[in-house]
């Protein structure tokens, strides 16, 4: 670790304060993705900081997470199709991807002796895919624990299965319950799905470096098993991951350069629940847009600040593109309605607003 | 036989003076007033409906046959470590009985507690499988203590040998013995994978097990190798008996480095 690295850790716990912590999983950082522009949640992940509480802190609980329905008929269909030894999976693998019958091996590191530990699975994995790379035995690691700095933390990861392939080439695994009806499948689940495979694929390839082996060796695609039609039974498909792969990558190295966010912060102010907190929120500027709502725990508190505010954000990211740069809702209908003199940078857009208002008034006449 | 409509005003009748009992506080009344309308009631449903079917017999459970017979009948056709869900599965299909899958859940650990207690105090115990290259239990399997050790030892391999020698099994079972379509379902889940034991429509044992012994003989040497080896050194390795039973777990040996 390097002594930067080193004061910038420091610096995120210092910010972190007391406030309680929470662990990055795949879910976690494929979300990271889904709003870059955000410093309020760059920072507040940089330091591992619970965004639940603090949301629950500043008076905005969410109100929804994942269905416990959706948690049950996932890890059931997991079970399913890892049960016997991965049959199912093998099956899958043989029938769609030409995995030969030999290839059987199959390892648990769900425990290790009855060991349950991050770190002892994490040596283990190592162990056993070093193993697999030299000997080039071993097809199915189920359950592996991997490992993936996020801006100086270390977030342990757990990928459904992965699979070592025919010619030694590694390919992660995600079980979804959701369906693929006639060969297609709700997009965004998909997209999900991928951007989460993508997480383990660099945390995959991470290990390979650290074991001083070719990143290459992980596979940009994975294989993503559902339930076929309206049955029960499991189909796989591959997916490409290198776009998510770019993505996630890149979004991962911003995170490290985390420094020039921390300026934002109020010298001498942490995350620590309590009566300083909404402050400190309050100083790092968000970048709040709808579908926050669907991904970050904090949406309701930045939806209302936005409000408060006059932001347009609370419109949504085509609107605010449609207004250019006019960031404020009084503005706009200022503009709008003529009682202010548009600047000159503004003028067109002035002149849109007036146009669609006038429509507007002879519609409601 | 009252008339359902002399019925009806009975019940009428009771129901205001129910009320009127448990208005005015008198609990005694109000009870034996409620018992009458319930008899009265019943009686206006039989003389609108029909007198009600005899309800079956409840079933009788089986003796109380202690659940780790249950277990090791079924490890038994098996011959191989199973997790509780395919011993549940087998249990219902081929044997009598109830077997609720609550009770498996401690059976480790308690037959662990009993021999620790008393060792070899009992004709066998249900004990773990172990892991080739830790000699540890492995995760959710159950096998027999009087199974040679390396029948118990699960290596890289074995989940897929385990499988198709406990279908091989099964379809023995079933061309000796009859097919019932439990017993079918079972030997479908586990046939599903084994390349050409099923069209896709209909399950035949024989042709389950000619598929099965067709893969088995692609990966037997390799894992009764395996086996073997892992299976002498834990008699090499392993002093206490308890250990070589029930295998040996990995200690923590330092919490903190686990908090990142």
């Amino acid at each position: 670790m390097t002594l930067a690295e080193k004061t910038l850790t420091t610096r995120l716990d210092e910010l972190r304060g007391d406030a309680p912590t929470s662990r990055h999983n795949a879910r976690t950082i494929a979300a990271l993705t889904a709003n870059p522009g955000c410093a309020r949640r760059a920072l507040l992940d940089a330091a591992a900081v619970d965004k639940t509480v603090i949301a629950q802190e500043l008076g905005f609980p969410p109100k929804f997470g994942q269905s416990p329905f959706a948690i049950t008929r996932g890890n059931s269909f997991e079970a399913m199709v890892k049960s016997h030894g991965c049959a199912e999976l093998l099956r899958l693998l043989r029938e769609e991807l030409g995995l030969t019958i030999p290839e059987v091996g199959y390892h648990d590191l769900e425990t290790v002796g009855d060991n349950a530990t991050n770190s002892v699975r994490y040596q283990r994995t190592k162990q056993l895919l070093g193993q697999a790379l030299s000997s080039g035995q071993g097809t199915m690691f189920d359950h592996p624990m991997l490992r993936l700095e996020i801006a100086g933390a270390t977030a342990y990861l757990e990928p459904d299965v992965v699979a070592l392939q025919i010619g030694g080439l590694f390919h992660v695994v995600e079980i979804k319950s959701f369906a693929i009806v006639d060969g297609q499948a709700d997009p965004a689940q998909v997209a999900s799905a991928a951007r989460q495979s993508a997480v383990y694929v660099l945390a995959m390839r991470e290990l390979l470096r650290e074991l001083g082996q070719p990143p290459e060796l992980v596979a940009h695609n994975s294989i993503l098993v559902c339930a076929r039609d309206f049955t029960n039974r499991p189909t796989a498909a591959l997916v490409d991951l290198r776009k998510q792969l770019a993505v996630i990558g890149r979004q991962l190295s911003r995170l490290t350069s985390i420094d020039t966010l921390l300026d934002l912060v109020p010298p001498g102010a942490t995350f620590t629940p309590g009566a300083g907190l909404s402050d400190t929120v309050a100083a790092i500027p968000s970048r709040y847009a709808p579908d926050c709502m669907s991904s970050c725990e904090l949406a309701f508190a930045c939806r209302s600040e936005a409000r408060t505010h006059g932001s347009v954000d609370t419109l949504g990211r085509g609107v605010c593109d449609d207004l250019g740069g006019i960031d404020n809702l009084d503005t706009v209908l200022a503009l709008a309605d003529g009682t202010l003199d548009p600047g000159p940078e503004h003028a067109d857009i002035a002149e849109m607003l007036r146009r669609a208002r006038a429509l507007r008034l002879e519609v409601a006449r | 036989m009252p008339t359902a409509e002399a019925l009806e005003q009975r019940i009428t009748e009771l129901r205001a003076q129910v009320r009127r009992a448990a208005g005015s506080g008198d609990r005694t009344a109000a009870r034996r007033l409620r018992a009458e309308l319930r008899a009265a009631e019943t009686e206006w449903d039989t003389a609108v409906l029909g007198a009600p079917e005899q309800p079956a017999p409840v079933r009788q459970l089986a003796a109380a046959v202690p659940v780790r017979e249950h277990v090791h009948r079924a490890l038994t056709l098996l011959s191989v470590p199973a997790a509780p869900k395919l011993i549940l599965a087998v249990h219902d299909a081929f044997f009598s009985g109830e077997l609720v899958p609550a009770r498996l859940t401690s059976l480790r650990r308690d037959e662990e507690r009993s021999f620790r207690a008393a060792p070899y105090a009992r004709p066998y115990y249900l004990c773990a499988a172990m892991t080739t290259d830790l000699l540890a239990p492995a995760r959710g399997l159950l096998a027999v203590s009087t199974w040679p050790l390396a029948q118990r030892m699960v290596g890289p391999l074995s989940p897929r040998v385990d499988l198709l020698t406990g279908a091989i099994r099964l379809a023995r079972h079933m061309t000796d013995h009859g097919c019932t379509p439990a017993g079918q379902r079972v030997l479908w889940q586990l046939g599903v994978s084994i390349p050409g034991a099923t069209d896709g429509k209909s399950i035949d044992p024989d042709v389950v097990l000619a598929a099965a012994e067709r893969e088995l003989e692609v990966h037997r040497d390799d894992d009764t190798q395996q086996r073997a080896d892992a299976a002498e050194r834990a008699v090499r390795q392993l002093a206490d008996p308890a250990a070589q039973l029930f295998g040996v777990r990995l200690a923590v040996a330092d919490r903190r480095r686990n908090e990142a």
